[in-house]
């Protein structure tokens, strides 16, 4: 997923981006709400994590800004201000859910993968496709019951099919999944990712589109 | 004579005594120049009445054959006689009298002028060398009749234009201080939280600084609570912000390093910072328990608040720790929606910490405004209850809490004129502790409802 993180802590935000890259999430992270408006124009992303309390003003006006032009991102707030008024005012917003800080960056991650899982429609963390059992909140993946071990990025490319299945997915909307802007992205990392993938899990999981894309194929 | 304490009657009372006094004053004032003008009137009259009749009463008893004899005159037609007279000679011998005179009433020559007995006033003179001596007599009675008539035509108006100008005095004077006292109603009438500024434009000029003043004051107040609670807010945000980072790179540490030594001191390090968290976090509620505003001018519905607790308690606590029964209708409050959170809050973290493990904690929020909180465990002895709710007082064994919940609670239970219970064992039971607390809603509260009424009733705008 590509995670767009609002936060204007130094300290915290590193150990958030960190975290949610551990996950094998791409991360944009701006400190500012002018530069959130700016990112969030250009670039289609999985989840906002929108800090309430910025140098330029306050969360919620840009959430509603955001919700107001029809924009279905899943947002998750994360706030230190500890009365419950203001979360009401977040989620009336609309917001998805919100975490105080401080907080677990473990609780972070599964909050992530509730509310994305939520989105896709379906809460049920276990999906099963084929001969394949996922489990996208410990995500681990199991074939014919055996652990399969898969890399962040493995992953997250997985992941991205996963959430679209059927969708051809062009190698431009791969990179823009598995890298933040300031990313180097090497020029054959998807085609490389792509290939572990089918070692692993079967050569049919993933289908090459000549000259378009890849979709989710069979297992 | 100490003066009433209300203006209006002090007022009424002041310039009624004085307008009543001054018209009485001046009334006899009158009557007493009125009697003087009277009896001026009346002695020139008797003098020339006197002055008339001696040359006649001289002709006729000049013309007598017999010297020394009472003649009296005979009465030509009836009539009552109000001036009588009596002409004497030198020796008292009485020659003449009219014919309703009494020779009684009248003095010992006294020589010309006027004199006075007890019943008449009498003017004598006298000619031919003291030979002849007429006195005129006429009855106190008849000048106390006139002087009477004269007073009660002064006295008459005065009973009744007097109680007409007390009935305006009052009038008035209600009337000029009704701005005053509708100032007044709208203070009484307003709630205990109510600290918008009062309309103070009809009020008279000696007043309106008062009125100003107290508006000042106030807004003050109103612009303290609001520093205070924003302080609050700030406070938190500032202090958080950077325990969730320090808290945040601790997690990050462990997850990153080999090194179980190091894991284990970036542990202690976040175990020592959410310590750290919990207690900067009570003693800001504490400082709002005890300083800041706890009641809002408006009023909302503490069942969402209630459940976005309930379930933020039960991400950590566990999702079926905490069994939550709300009513069915909204439940109007005018209590800080944050400041029912840190009590609710408290409460509940209380319970979880000291109840059984494993056991479900019972919340419930009754429509009448009964916060319930009630856990399972062992039974606390009646002392210890009475002193939990101190300050730093941990109950039992467990010492990881900051000690300073139930004083929390305790002090914000106060503050809305409510009582923290606790019992152990909860009732119908033989174990487990109950907290039981009252919270303000507009049901139990008829005042803020007048409040409201006036609010409306009063608007200018």
């Amino acid at each position: 997923m590509r995670v767009l993180l609002i936060e204007d802590d130094d300290v915290l935000g590193a150990a958030v981006r960190d975290q949610i890259a551990s996950d094998g999430h791409s991360v944009d992270w701006v400190r500012r709400l002018d530069a959130a408006d700016h990112a969030i124009a250009g670039v289609p992303y999985d989840l906002v994590l929108l800090d309430l309390m910025l140098p330029d003003g306050r969360g919620t006006p840009f959430l509603r800004r955001l919700r107001a032009r029809g924009a279905a991102t899943p947002v998750i707030i994360l706030t230190a201000l500890d009365q419950v008024s203001d979360r009401i005012e977040g989620l009336n917003a609309g917001a998805d859910d919100y975490l105080v800080k401080p907080f677990d960056l473990a609780e972070l991650s599964a909050r992530i993968g509730s509310v994305a899982r939520r989105y896709s429609g379906n809460p049920n963390p276990i999906v099963i496709h084929g001969p394949l059992q996922i489990d996208l909140a410990a995500r681990s993946i199991r074939r014919d019951g055996r652990l399969v071990p898969l890399t962040a990025r493995e992953w997250a490319l997985f992941e991205a099919f996963l959430s679209r299945p059927g969708q051809l997915l062009s190698k431009a909307q791969l990179e823009e999944k598995l890298y933040a802007f300031d990313a180097e992205v090497e020029s054959n990392a998807i085609e490389v990712h792509v290939s572990r993938l089918r070692k692993k899990l079967g050569a049919e999981i993933i289908v090459t589109e000549r000259g378009l894309g890849y979709r989710l194929g069979q297992a | 004579m100490r003066m009433p304490a209300s203006l209006q009657r002090r007022l009424g009372l002041s310039l009624g005594v004085l307008l009543t006094g001054l018209w009485i004053g001046a009334a006899s004032v009158t009557a007493v120049l009125a009697r003087n003008a009277i009896e001026e009137v009346f002695d020139s009259a008797l003098q020339e009445t006197a002055q008339r009749i001696l040359p006649l009463a001289v002709a006729d008893v000049l013309g007598r054959e017999e010297e020394g004899v009472t003649q009296r005159l005979a009465e030509i037609r009836e009539h009552n006689e109000l001036l009588t007279y009596a002409v004497r000679d030198a020796q008292g011998r009485i020659l003449l009298l009219s014919h309703d005179a009494n020779p009684v009433v009248f003095p010992h020559w006294s020589g010309i002028g006027f004199s006075q007995s007890t019943t008449h006033r009498f003017y004598s003179e006298e000619t031919l060398q003291g030979s002849i001596r007429l006195t005129v007599a006429e009855p106190l009675a008849h000048r106390m009749v006139v002087a009477r008539e004269i007073q009660m035509g002064l006295v008459l108006p005065l009973l009744i234009f007097l109680p007409i100008a007390l009935l305006a005095i009052v009038l008035t004077v209600r009337t000029t201080l009704a701005p005053l006292r509708r100032f007044r109603e709208r203070l009484a009438a307003r709630g205990v939280r109510d600290l918008s500024l009062v309309p103070a434009d009809e009020l008279p000029a000696e007043v309106a600084p008062v009125a100003d003043t107290l508006n000042g004051l106030l807004g003050r107040l109103g612009a303290a609570f609001e520093a205070e609670r924003s302080f609050a807010a700030n406070a938190a945000h500032e202090l958080r912000t950077p325990l969730a980072g320090a808290i945040a790179q601790a997690q990050r540490l462990q997850a990153e390093t080999g090194e179980p030594a190091t894991k284990a001191r970036a542990s202690d390090i976040e175990a020592t910072l959410k310590r750290l968290t919990r207690l900067s976090e009570r003693l800001m509620q504490l400082a709002r328990a005890e300083g800041g505003r706890l009641r809002l001018e408006h009023v909302s519905d503490l069942r969402p608040v209630a459940r976005i607790l309930t379930d933020e308690l039960s991400r950590t606590a566990g999702a079926d720790r905490i069994s939550l029964s709300l009513p069915t209708d909204p439940l109007m409050s005018d209590l800080d929606p944050d400041v029912f959170s840190i009590l609710y809050r408290n409460l509940v973290e209380n319970a979880l910490r000291h109840g059984a493990d494993g056991t479900p904690i019972h919340v419930s929020l009754a429509s009448d405004g009964v916060l319930t909180v009630a856990n399972d465990g062992p039974v606390v002895p009646n002392e210890t209850l009475a002193r939990l709710a101190d300050r730093f007082e941990r109950a039992g064994k467990l010492r990881d809490g900051s000690g300073l919940g139930l004083a929390i609670v305790h002090a914000i239970a106060q503050r809305i004129g409510s009582a923290l219970v606790l019992k152990s064992p909860r009732p119908g039971q033989d174990s487990g502790v109950e907290a039981c607390l009252t919270l303000p809603t507009t049901m139990s509260d008829n005042n803020l409802l007048i409040d409201l009424g006036s609010r409306f009733g009063n608007s200018p705008s």
